[in-house]
């Protein structure tokens, strides 16, 4: 017999109202733990996306990220092969680095003269084999993730990738089996003619396979370094639905080669970016560390941004979730507190009489104390143990149920995933922190029963 | 305390003692200025009707109620000069109690009752085990020990809170009106053994009460009526 056995018996003595709080505590852990686990598989499953499409770290020459997105010949990287290098050979870098890749960004107008159509386009030029392996990156094991073989090709320097909606608006959705692709009112179609040293310089470009590629063409339109028009021919492998409208309007993925053919014509060679994907995300700091250090050794004037700088979005979905999460967890955390108040305050009041034997046979006020205490710590532990267990089977239940859900910028579905796990934190967070909560939500009570004269208390009928 | 004061001298001393209520703005005395001195070792009862403040005065030698002015002396020791903590040790160390309704802790079995202010005490499982096992036989419950109150008789019930007030060897056990809830025969019974366990543990007994059953085993009497000893009479040869 000591106090916690005596508070055992005690939360037991009136069993229903007991169950029924621990059952609200065990709800309120349930629902703070599916959330957050939810929150956890969509913080993971954006940051593996982002990191599957734009890597870990970027390196640009500096300035480029503030004011160089218009001009990537002012702002490229000329020498980047070197700089490749020396981040391969680094001892360091070597073991978190999984892939460096250089990366081209340009703008200008997509063609499809055949069909008398044009669009302004954001494109990208890389190196596909690299992008291959950066889509496969799943640092988190997450479940469910697919991939679609990539119509691009190392050895393929003129094909590439459009969006939806570029294929659209340039007439290629049935060229390129595009399914649900509205054709245009024939009021918009434009029946001006192309212009004519545009339409004479695209054709000086085109290549002479004599009709063997099947794939569609379109010609790429870009200024290049000197300033000069330039276009290149590209093959459209397949369209891909990019997510973001505005992107899937305008987006142009293309081998690295091709993209410097078209900003640089025969001139020097540049790219704009290496992009770096990490094994491991939590790597990030110290990589990013050891780049500086290594452009700085080496007098490179060039500097490191990380996935949540290119994509603001990022830390702003998962500042939301956590509001979102926190405000929750509040919600919850109010609701045992004054339930494990309420349910303690009629113990205490049903005892009044108990208590007052207890001091009159010598029993301290602390120790009536105590064992209120020991007695709200029980139904917290109880309750939130329930809650942890309830969650774990319920995750359980809902990782296997085969339910989906599109997130947003998403263009496919992904499995609608608790995990709880994911982070170290959530549950033994979670656990503790109800159980402290409903003991500490028992103090006034306690309190209240510590407090109680004895003869008083005696006296209570 | 010693054995020669549980077993001789004053055990407990109250001087011009008051106790006071206020009711809003009435003040009710309760106790209107007593001064008794109870010797150890002995079978004492008050005595009184409703009302005349014969459990107030329990109360204060029970010392779970202070009093409003005058000395009370327990044990040897001025109980206003002790805090709440040291009161409530003092109790645990120097005084037991028999209550009306028995009080026993309803989650806990005959013997665990028992062995509660053994519990308070600091004594080891092991010792409190055996002297609550004691206890429970000199009353005849060695067999009900791991029943709960409330599978128990009213008779039974008292016969624990008996074993409980006489377990960590008080120097005083306080009773009130401890066969109030109970039939006269089972009441009788209850008295016989209290007397008996107060013969054989030399413990001073103090008991309010009606009964005049409980009178008769009396070694000394305190009449008490509206607040004020009215009659103290020592019963010869018993003490």
């Amino acid at each position: 017999m000591n106090t916690l056995s005596l508070a055992f018996r005690n939360i037991f003595r009136n069993a229903r109202r007991s169950i029924m709080t621990m059952m609200a505590v065990g709800v309120g852990a349930l629902a703070i733990l599916m959330f957050g686990g939810f929150v956890s598989a969509i913080v993971l499953s954006f940051q593996t996306f982002i990191v599957q499409n734009t890597g870990h770290l970027h390196v640009y020459k500096r300035g480029y990220f503030d004011f160089g997105a218009g001009n990537p010949s002012a702002y490229g990287i000329a020498d980047y092969a070197k700089v490749m290098q020396a981040i391969a050979d680094d001892p360091v870098l070597k073991p978190m680095v999984a892939v460096a890749t250089p990366s081209l960004t340009l703008f200008g107008i997509a063609g499809n003269f055949a069909a008398n159509t044009s669009k302004t386009f954001f494109g990208t030029g890389l190196v596909p084999s690299d992008r291959e392996r950066m889509r496969r990156w799943n640092a988190y094991g997450l479940q469910g993730l697919t991939w679609r073989e990539s119509a691009m090709h190392d050895d393929d320097r003129d094909g590439g990738v459009i969006g939806l909606g570029l294929a659209r608006m340039l007439s290629l959705c049935a060229t390129l089996n595009v399914a649900n692709c509205p054709t245009p009112p024939a009021a918009e179609t434009s029946d001006k003619p192309v212009d004519q040293d545009i339409a004479a310089l695209a054709a000086a470009e085109a290549p002479q396979d004599n009709g063997a590629d099947p794939r569609p063409r379109i010609d790429l339109l870009a200024a290049t370094a000197g300033g000069a028009p330039n276009v290149v021919n590209l093959r459209v492998a397949r369209a891909e639905n990019q997510g973001i409208k505005e992107l899937d309007d305008a987006y142009v993925a293309m081998h690295l080669d091709l993209a410097q053919r078209l900003v640089f014509g025969r001139g020097e060679r540049k790219v704009t970016a290496l992009i770096l994907q990490l094994h491991r995300s939590g790597d990030l700091k110290a990589a990013q560390a050891r780049l500086e250090t290594i452009f700085r050794d080496r007098g490179l004037d060039l500097e490191v941004r990380d996935f949540s700088q290119l994509t603001p979005m990022y830390p702003q979905v998962i500042g939301m979730f956590g509001t979102i999460f926190g405000f929750i967890a509040v919600i919850m955390g109010v609701i045992v507190l004054f339930t494990i108040a309420n349910t303690m305050s009629m113990s205490v009041m049903e005892r009044i009489n108990e208590i007052g034997t207890l001091r009159a046979l010598g029993q301290r006020r602390s120790g009536v104390r105590r064992q209120f205490l020991a007695e709200g710590f029980l139904l917290g532990l109880f309750g939130a143990t329930l809650g942890v267990v309830a969650a774990i089977l319920a995750a359980q239940a809902m990782n296997h149920s085969g339910l989906s859900w599109t997130p947003p910028g998403n263009s496919a579905p992904v499995p609608l995933t608790i995990l709880l796990f994911q982070s170290r934190l959530l549950v033994p967070a979670a656990w503790i922190c109800l159980t402290v909560l409903a003991t500490l939500s028992t103090l006034f009570p306690a309190n209240k029963a510590a407090r109680m004269v004895v003869v008083d208390a005696l006296r209570h009928v | 305390m010693t054995d020669s004061v549980r077993n001789e001298g004053p055990v407990v001393r109250l001087d011009q003692v008051v106790k006071e209520y206020h009711m809003g703005t009435i003040v009710v005395p309760a106790v209107a200025g007593v001064s008794l001195t109870l010797q150890a070792a002995r079978f004492s009862v008050i005595v009184g009707p409703s009302g005349s403040g014969k459990t107030t005065l329990l109360n204060l030698i029970g010392c779970i109620d202070g009093a409003t002015r005058g000395t009370v002396e327990v044990c040897g020791t001025d109980i206003a000069t002790l805090n709440d903590d040291r009161l409530s040790d003092f109790r645990a160390r120097h005084i037991g109690f028999i209550f009306q309704n028995f009080n026993l802790i309803p989650v806990l079995s005959a013997i665990e009752n028992v062995e509660y202010p053994l519990l308070l005490a600091g004594i080891a499982k092991r010792e409190r085990r055996a002297r609550a096992m004691a206890l429970l036989d000199a009353v005849g419950l060695a067999d009900q020990a791991r029943r709960r109150p409330n599978e128990m008789s009213g008779g039974q019930r008292q016969r624990v809170a008996i074993a409980r007030a006489l377990v960590a060897e008080p120097d005083l056990v306080l009773a009130d009106e401890p066969t109030a809830n109970l039939d006269s025969r089972t009441g009788a019974a209850i008295i016989e053994l209290m007397h008996a366990m107060q013969a054989r543990a030399r413990t001073s007994f103090v008991f309010s009460t009606h009964d005049p059953a409980v009178m008769e085993h009396a070694d000394s009497i305190f009449a008490i009526r509206d607040g004020l000893l009215v009659e103290s009479r020592e019963i010869g040869g018993r003490a």
